[in-house]
C-alpha cells in the first residue's frame, strides 16, 4: 500500500504530505482589496483541486490591513508578524499599497519571507533612483531580496498617460492635481515631466489634502481659465480623488480626466457621480483580454465569483502572484527531496523563476524584484453599457452606476524600444 | 479706537482692496469664485450656528456637532432611497421626497442631539470643564464609528435630485443648486434669528446664556432650555447635512471632522456665542477658502484661513462681532 501511495505522490497527486500556508495582506475592506483577495483564493482553490503542490495542500488565509476604512502600514506589519510567527507560512501575496510594503519589507526580509505584490507600483521599493526618500537595499537591511511584484512601476504609468493625453486626446495644456500622498505626488510628478518633454504646457499643478478639502471648484476653475484642456490627477479614490471629476460638471467644464491605477476603481466611478464618461486611467499591467489564453481563466473565475465587484483591476495580477509563489514553493519542495522546505529555500527558488507563464503574460523577474513585463494599459469609462457588457468588462464598474465601467483602450509596452 | 482696532481695520482693508483689484481686472473669474465661496460658506454657516449656540449657553465645544451634521446626510440619503426619485433631473416625486425628508431628518437629528446631551453632557454639567470636552470628543468618535459600521469606509453616494438647470450670466456659470444652497441657508438662519429674538423660548435661551443661575431664579427650566438649544442646533446641522449631500452628492463618514473644525473656526471668527457672528464667520471662511484656492494656491488655503483667524483673534480677541457667553 505504502509503495503504491508513494508512486502516486511522485506523479503530483495522491498522498497528502501536509499543509503549507500562504497568506495575503490586503485592504479587504475596500472593493479593490477584496477583488484582489478573490484572485488569490481562486488560484489556491484551483491548485488544490488539481492535487495541491507536490503533494502538499495549500491553505490560504487573507489578512486585512484596513484601519478606519483605509490601508494602514501598522496593521500590515502586525499581519506579517502573525504570519512570521507560524512556521507553516512560507510566503505571502501582497501588500496592495506601496506605503505598506515599505513598512513590511524590513521585517520580512531578515526571515527570508517571500512577498509577492500584485499591485505595488512605487518605483522606490525596488529601484535606487533619484527622488526616493530611501534606498531599496536599506529596506532589506543587507538580506537577500525577498520582495517581487508582477506589475510595473509608476515611472511608466505617468508617462504612459502623458503620451496618451498629448498624442491621442490631443491635449496640449493640462491642469494637474495631486492628493499630497507619496503615491499621488510621485505619479503626478512623472506625468508632468513627460508631458512637458512632449511639448505640452502645465496650466497649474495644485494639491490638496483629504482632511482639508471637499470643494475643488476654485482649483478646477483656475485650470480652466489658464487654458487647460484636460485634468490629470495623481492620487487614490480613498483620498476622494474622483470627487473633482463630479465638480467639473458643476462648473460647466467638459474635458477629459486622466489618472493612475488609483482611479481605476469602483469608488472612483461612484465619486464621479453623474460625470463618469471620459475618465481615463492607467493600470500597471496588461489587460487580461489582450493575453491569449487568459479568457478561459477569467471565465472560470467569474463562474466561481459572480458578484459585480468580485473582479477588479488587480484580480488577475493577484492570481499570477499566487501562482508564482506556489511555483517557487513547488520547486523548493522538489529541491528538498519532497519535504517541507524552509522559507530560505522558497526565497531562493523564487529568485530563480524565469519565463513564468501567467494570465497577464509570460515574464521574468529581475534581481531587484521587478517584472520584465513593462506594459501599462489605458482604460476609459464608458457609460450606458448593457448588463452583459458590464458583467464581462475586464475593467471595474460602478456600484450605483452599474452600467458605467472602465473599458480597455490601448496599451504601452515600455520593454520594447519605441 | 484702540491700536488693535486699527490693526484689524488695516487687515480687512488690505484684503478688500486686493480682492477689489481682482474684481476689476478679472471680473468673470472673481464673480465665479465668489459664487463658489458663497455656497461653501452658507453650509459652514449652518454648522457653525450649532457650535456657537451650544458654546453660548453652556461653554462647551461640542465636538460631536460636525458628526451630527454628517449623520444627517447619511440618514437623508437612506430616507431618499425609499422614494422613487429620478437622479439627474427634477420630478414631482423628487420635490415631494425633499419636502418630506428635510423636516424628518431635521427632527431625527434634533432627537439624537437631545439624547447626546442627556447622556454625555448633562450628567457632567457641574464637573470640571475638561470632562464634558472629553465626552464630546468621545461622542464624535462614537458617531463616526456608527456611520463607519453602517455604510462602510468608502464614499457614499447622495442622490442628485435637484433641478439641473444652469446659466451663464456675463460669463459666470451657476446653477439652480447654487441658488438652492444659498437661499435655504439664508432662510434657516433668518428663522433662527426670529426664533431667538421673538419667542419666549428664545428669550429663555438668551437669559440662560447670560446668567444661568439668575435665569433659574426667574423660573426658567434650565434643563429644558439647554435641551432646546441642542435640538435647534441639530435641526440646522441636519438640514446642513442634506444640503451638503444635495450639493456635492458624495459624503463619507469622516466628513464631520473637517467640516466641524472649519465651522468651529467660523464660530470663533464671528465671536463665539454670537449667532449673526457665526453666520458671517461661515460666509467669510467659505469665501476665503475659494479665493485662496484660486488666487494664492490650494496648498496655502489652510494657512490663509487660520492665519486670518489668528489675525482676527490678536487684533480683536472677541471675534468679529464680539463674544456672547455667560457672565462670570
Amino acid at each position: 500500500m505504502v509503495a503504491f501511495a508513494c508512486g502516486g505522490g511522485g506523479g503530483g497527486g495522491g498522498a497528502n504530505k501536509g499543509t503549507i500556508k500562504i497568506g495575503s495582506d490586503l485592504p479587504v475592506c475596500t472593493t479593490g482589496g477584496q477583488s484582489t483577495a478573490n484572485g488569490i483564493k481562486f488560484a489556491v482553490d484551483q491548485k488544490n483541486k488539481a492535487g495541491g503542490v507536490e503533494g502538499f495542500t495549500i491553505a490560504y488565509q487573507s489578512f486585512d490591513d484596513c484601519r478606519q476604512g483605509a490601508y494602514n502600514a501598522d496593521a500590515g506589519v502586525a499581519n506579517v508578524r502573525q504570519m512570521l510567527d507560524d512556521s507553516k507560512y512560507l510566503g505571502m501575496v501582497g501588500p496592495y499599497n506601496s506605503a505598506v510594503a515599505k513598512a513590511e519589507i524590513p521585517i520580512a526580509a531578515p526571515k527570508n519571507f517571500v512577498m509577492v505584490s500584485p499591485s505595488n507600483t512605487n518605483p522606490c521599493l525596488t529601484k535606487d533612483i533619484a527622488g526616493c526618500s530611501y534606498h531599496p537595499q536599506d529596506l532589506r537591511a543587507g538580506n537577500p531580496n525577498n520582495y517581487w511584484r508582477v506589475v510595473t512601476t509608476d515611472d511608466y504609468q505617468g508617462p504612459a498617460m502623458a503620451d496618451y493625453m498629448y498624442k491621442q486626446l490631443n491635449i496640449k495644456t493640462v491642469g494637474i492635481l495631486d492628493d499630497s500622498t507619496v503615491f499621488g505626488v510621485g505619479i503626478a510628478g512623472s506625468f508632468e515631466q513627460e508631458f512637458k518633454k512632449l511639448g505640452g504646457t502645465v496650466a497649474a499643478h495644485s494639491e490638496y489634502k483629504k482632511e482639508q478639502t471637499s470643494d475643488w471648484k476654485s482649483i478646477l476653475l483656475n485650470f480652466k481659465s489658464k487654458g487647460a484642456q484636460g485634468v490629470y490627477v495623481g492620487g487614490t479614490d480613498d483620498q476622494n480623488i474622483c470627487i473633482p471629476r463630479k465638480q467639473m460638471k458643476d462648473i460647466g467644464w467638459t474635458a477629459p480626466f486622466g489618472g493612475g491605477d488609483g482611479i481605476e476603481t469602483t469608488d472612483c466611478i461612484e465619486q464621479a457621480s453623474g460625470n463618469e464618461s471620459e475618465i481615463y486611467a492607467t493600470s500597471a499591467g496588461a489587460d487580461a483580454t489582450q493575453v491569449s489564453g487568459a479568457k478561459a481563466t477569467i471565465d472560470a473565475f467569474r463562474a466561481q465569483f459572480s458578484g459585480a465587484n468580485d473582479f477588479g483591476g488587480y484580480t488577475m495580477q493577484a492570481y499570477d502572484a499566487a501562482n508564482a509563489l506556489m511555483t517557487a514553493i513547488g520547486n523548493a519542495i522538489k529541491a528538498n527531496n519532497g519535504n517541507m522546505p524552509t522559507r530560505l529555500q522558497v526565497r531562493d527558488q523564487f529568485a530563480k523563476i524565469q519565463g513564468f507563464k501567467g494570465v497577464i503574460g509570460t515574464y521574468d523577474f529581475d534581481q531587484n524584484g521587478d517584472t520584465s513585463l513593462k506594459i501599462v494599459s489605458i482604460y476609459v469609462v464608458k457609460t450606458g453599457l448593457s448588463a452583459d457588457d458590464a458583467k464581462n468588462s475586464t475593467g471595474v464598474c460602478g456600484k450605483k452606476a452599474a452600467n458605467a465601467c472602465f473599458v480597455w483602450k490601448t496599451q504601452f509596452d515600455f520593454a520594447k524600444p519605441s | 479706537m484702540s491700536l488693535p482696532d486699527y490693526g484689524f481695520y488695516i487687515l480687512c482693508g488690505t484684503a478688500v482692496i486686493l480682492l477689489a483689484a481682482q474684481a476689476v481686472t478679472h471680473p468673470t473669474q472673481f464673480f465665479q469664485v465668489f459664487i463658489f465661496g458663497l455656497t461653501q460658506g452658507a453650509i459652514y454657516a449652518l454648522v457653525a450656528l450649532g457650535y456657537t449656540m451650544v458654546y453660548g449657553i453652556i461653554e462647551l465645544i461640542n465636538f460631536a456637532h460636525g458628526d451630527v451634521f454628517t449623520l444627517g446626510a447619511y440618514i437623508g440619503t437612506t430616507l431618499l432611497g425609499f422614494f422613487a426619485i429620478t437622479e439627474g433631473t427634477f420630478t414631482a416625486i423628487n420635490l415631494i421626497a425633499l419636502i418630506i425628508v428635510f423636516p424628518v431628518v431635521m427632527l431625527i437629528m434634533g432627537g439624537i442631539n437631545i439624547t447626546i446631551e442627556r447622556v454625555a453632557y448633562r450628567p457632567l454639567r457641574n464637573a470640571p470643564r475638561l470632562a464634558p470636552l472629553i465626552t464630546a470628543i468621545g461622542m464624535s468618535f462614537f458617531l463616526e464609528g456608527v456611520m463607519f459600521l453602517w455604510r462602510g469606509p468608502a464614499t457614499v453616494h447622495f442622490p442628485d435630485i435637484l433641478p439641473t438647470q444652469s446659466w451663464y450670466v456675463a460669463g459666470v456659470f451657476f446653477g439652480v443648486r447654487d441658488i438652492f444652497v444659498v437661499v435655504v441657508g439664508a432662510v434657516l438662519v433668518s428663522l433662527l434669528a426670529v426664533f431667538i429674538n421673538q419667542t419666549k423660548l428664545g428669550k429663555a435661551m438668551r437669559a440662560t446664556a447670560q446668567d444661568r443661575d439668575a435665569a433659574q431664579l426667574m423660573g426658567i427650566d434650565i434643563n429644558r432650555t439647554i435641551a432646546a438649544t441642542f435640538f435647534i442646533g441639530a435641526l440646522l446641522a441636519g438640514a446642513g447635512g442634506i444640503i451638503w449631500g444635495l450639493y456635492y452628492n458624495t459624503i463619507y463618514y469622516q466628513l464631520g471632522f473637517r467640516s466641524g473644525l472649519i465651522a468651529f473656526t467660523a464660530a470663533v471668527f464671528g465671536g463665539i456665542g454670537n449667532i449673526p457672528g457665526a453666520a458671517i464667520g461661515g460666509l467669510v471662511i467659505g469665501l476665503t477658502a475659494a479665493f485662496s484656492d484660486s488666487y494664492i494656491g490650494s496648498k496655502w488655503t489652510q494657512v490663509v484661513i487660520f492665519g486670518i483667524l489668528i489675525g482676527v483673534l490678536v487684533f480683536r480677541p472677541t471675534g468679529l462681532l464680539g463674544m456672547r457667553v455667560p457672565e462670570k
